[in-house]
């Protein structure tokens, strides 16, 4: 193909331009002749819708953000100047101004994974142990358990704002339980993220229930019963065959849930938006949309992306080597 | 005789037993719901107390009341269900078109195609934002219906949902439809999509839920009330009402529940293989 291209190409050099415009009308003549060629023109047809929207919405877009990250930008979110990593040093508090808010924030955005993931991994377990119960009418029981998929986070948060709103009562004995200064668990430092990742716990749960669930009634139903034929128990069945063979889909829950976890927004915008110590995203949020610092918010959504790249490639990679079943 | 009795005896109290668990399972999981609907049938009370005090008297017409108030709801609703279907839509199409090309053609250049398709899968929604945000504001696209729909019509997990869809019918009938002179564009719409009905049924399914309960895009791009999606207009609600009316704003969100969790009974097992296509394959 090469070979033949640069034949033609010396030979156009010379020639008159009639025979040049013939010899590459030839030349298109014969690709097109090619199969794979022909395909590939097609294919580009074929893809384009999603090839545009992919161009100006996602890699566009992306780079811009890395672009803007290094420079201090306008009101319209133009580059002014060029500033290089400063706002990536001062994010991770490496600029030694000793300001460490930004990084205070990226360790509050972990805090709340833990706070989160784990719980809700081990509620959506058992929920899946006690739907696998063979009684009648359990799909109706699914079907409550998997219902606050359906429920977004904006309706949650709008419930959970007046659940814990101090004049519906629905929380007073807690926060008289705790002996908490301010009447609402939002409005305590030591509570407030606590009761955001209780929402958000109840709002996973149908996610993780379902991932679970379907988890579970994949593993051969056979294991269980040559288990019991050599004397196992309830929980010796589940502690040997069910949590090895899940153990894949809770790998998948933990590094999803993880992800979720650290891109949660509406919650903290909607139950703790003037918090002065955040997540890490509201953080972002906060810094583009009220304070019009694009170039270092951007800095900061490139950190989002490179600590959630590591997690899906740490995702990709376990889900590849297929945890172990002993 | 004896052990028959007893086994059945322990098997009606092992049944009552889940039963009982189920059921107080069921109410703890469904409390904050229970919790907003006892508050939005309480009528417009400054102190509602977490079960109503009178069950004879309560207030079922706040729904309908709530649209007589708050008529912009209905106008929220209009432009969520325009933006879920325009996404939904959008998301197959191009979504079926990519991975038929991935799936069927041959030609250079095809793993490119395939790399940047799982490159947008990796760039999440917060390392683009502010750039698309400020390219919808230039274009003047805020408060409209293509600055909710637009940036959504192409999906990576669509596109690699159809591939491995397509992959798993058999490769002879497009091979047998090529030689017979049939057009690629036939085969795909006469053949291969209606093959394909339950991957196109799960993404629909999963995108509408998705683009429905979307949040942060929607907050950003519409500022005028009118062009407030649901999710977005529920929680501004709050702050027009100052907190002071619970009841129609918990009337509110209980009515923009109503399409996903719809969605979610009629729908289950779509949404349910949509939802595990990414956590089975090992």
């Amino acid at each position: 193909m090469e070979n033949e291209l640069s034949s033609v190409a010396t030979s156009t050099a010379t020639a008159p331009p009639l025979a040049r415009i013939q010899t590459s009308l030839q030349l298109l003549e014969r690709a097109w002749a090619r199969p794979r060629n022909r395909e590939l023109v097609w294919a580009l047809l074929y893809c384009s819708p999603a090839l545009i929207i992919f161009f100006f919405f996602t890699y566009y877009p992306f780079f811009r953000a890395i672009f803007l990250s290094m420079h201090i930008t306008n009101a319209a979110g133009e580059p002014v100047r060029f500033i290089g990593l400063d706002y990536y040093l001062r994010v991770l508090a490496l600029d030694g101004t000793g300001r460490t808010n930004y990084l205070e924030s990226i360790a509050t955005s972990f805090r709340f994974v833990l706070m989160v993931v784990p719980p809700v991994i081990i509620l959506a377990v058992g929920l899946a142990t006690l739907a696998t119960a063979r009684v009648r009418g359990i799909q109706i029981f699914r079907t409550i358990f998997t219902s606050s998929i359906a429920i977004s986070l904006a309706s949650a948060g709008v419930i959970w704002s007046l659940i814990y709103n101090p004049s519906t009562k629905a929380t007073t004995w807690l926060v008289d339980l705790l002996g908490l200064p301010s009447p609402s668990l939002l409005a305590n430092p030591s509570t407030a993220l606590p009761a955001v990742a209780v929402m958000t716990i109840w709002s996973g749960i149908g996610f993780n229930f379902i991932i679970a669930l379907a988890g579970m009634q994949a593993i051969p139903s056979d294991l269980y019963e040559s288990a019991a034929i050599d004397g196992a128990g309830r929980w010796q069945a589940f502690r040997f065959i069910t949590l090895p063979l899940l153990s894949p889909t809770l790998l998948f829950l933990l590094v999803i849930g993880t992800i979720g976890a650290l891109q949660a927004f509406t919650q903290f915008h909607l139950l703790m938006p003037n918090a002065p110590n955040t997540v890490f995203v509201y953080e972002t949020y906060r810094a583009f949309w009220y304070d019009n610092r694009y170039g270092l918010a951007s800095a900061m959504s490139i950190i989002i992306f490179i600590i959630l790249l590591v997690l899906t490639l740490v995702q990709y990679r376990l889900l590849n080597q297929r945890v172990h079943y002993q | 005789m004896k052990v028959s009795g007893s086994l059945l005896r322990g098997f009606i109290s092992y049944q009552t037993g889940v039963y009982i668990l189920l059921i107080v399972v069921s109410v703890i999981l469904l409390s904050p719901l229970l919790f907003s609907l006892s508050l939005a049938l309480q009528g417009p009370t400054v102190a509602p107390s977490i079960i109503p005090r009178d069950l004879t008297n309560l207030d079922w017409r706040v729904f309908i009341r709530v649209f007589e108030e708050q008529p912009v709801i209905i106008r929220w609703i209009v432009n969520s269900f325009v933006a879920a279907f325009g996404v939904t839509l959008g998301v197959l199409v191009s979504s079926s078109l990519f991975a038929y090309v991935l799936a069927y053609f041959d030609f250079p250049g095809k793993t490119l195609l395939f790399f940047i398709a799982l490159g947008s899968l990796m760039v999440p929604f917060e390392a683009t934002l502010i750039p698309n945000y400020l390219l919808v504001t230039q274009w003047g696209w805020t408060n409209s219906y293509q600055g909710l729909i637009v940036p959504f019509i192409a999906s990576g997990f669509g596109i690699f949902l159809m591939r491995q869809y397509f992959l798993t019918l058999p490769r002879e009938l497009y091979d047998a439809a090529m030689v017979d002179g049939c057009s690629r564009f036939r085969y795909l719409w006469l053949v291969l999509l209606p093959l394909s009905r339950p991957a196109l049924a799960t993404l629909a399914v999963y995108t509408f839920l998705g683009t429905w309960n979307q949040f942060y895009w929607p907050l950003l791009v519409t500022s005028a009330t009118e062009w407030r999606t649901t999710q977005v207009g529920i929680t501004i609600f709050r702050n027009f009402e100052g907190g002071a009316i619970f009841n129609t704003q918990m009337a509110a969100t209980l009515i923009v529940m109503v399409p996903t969790l719809l969605l979610l009974v009629l729908g289950q097992r779509q949404l349910v293989s949509g939802l595990t296509a990414g956590a089975l394959k090992g």
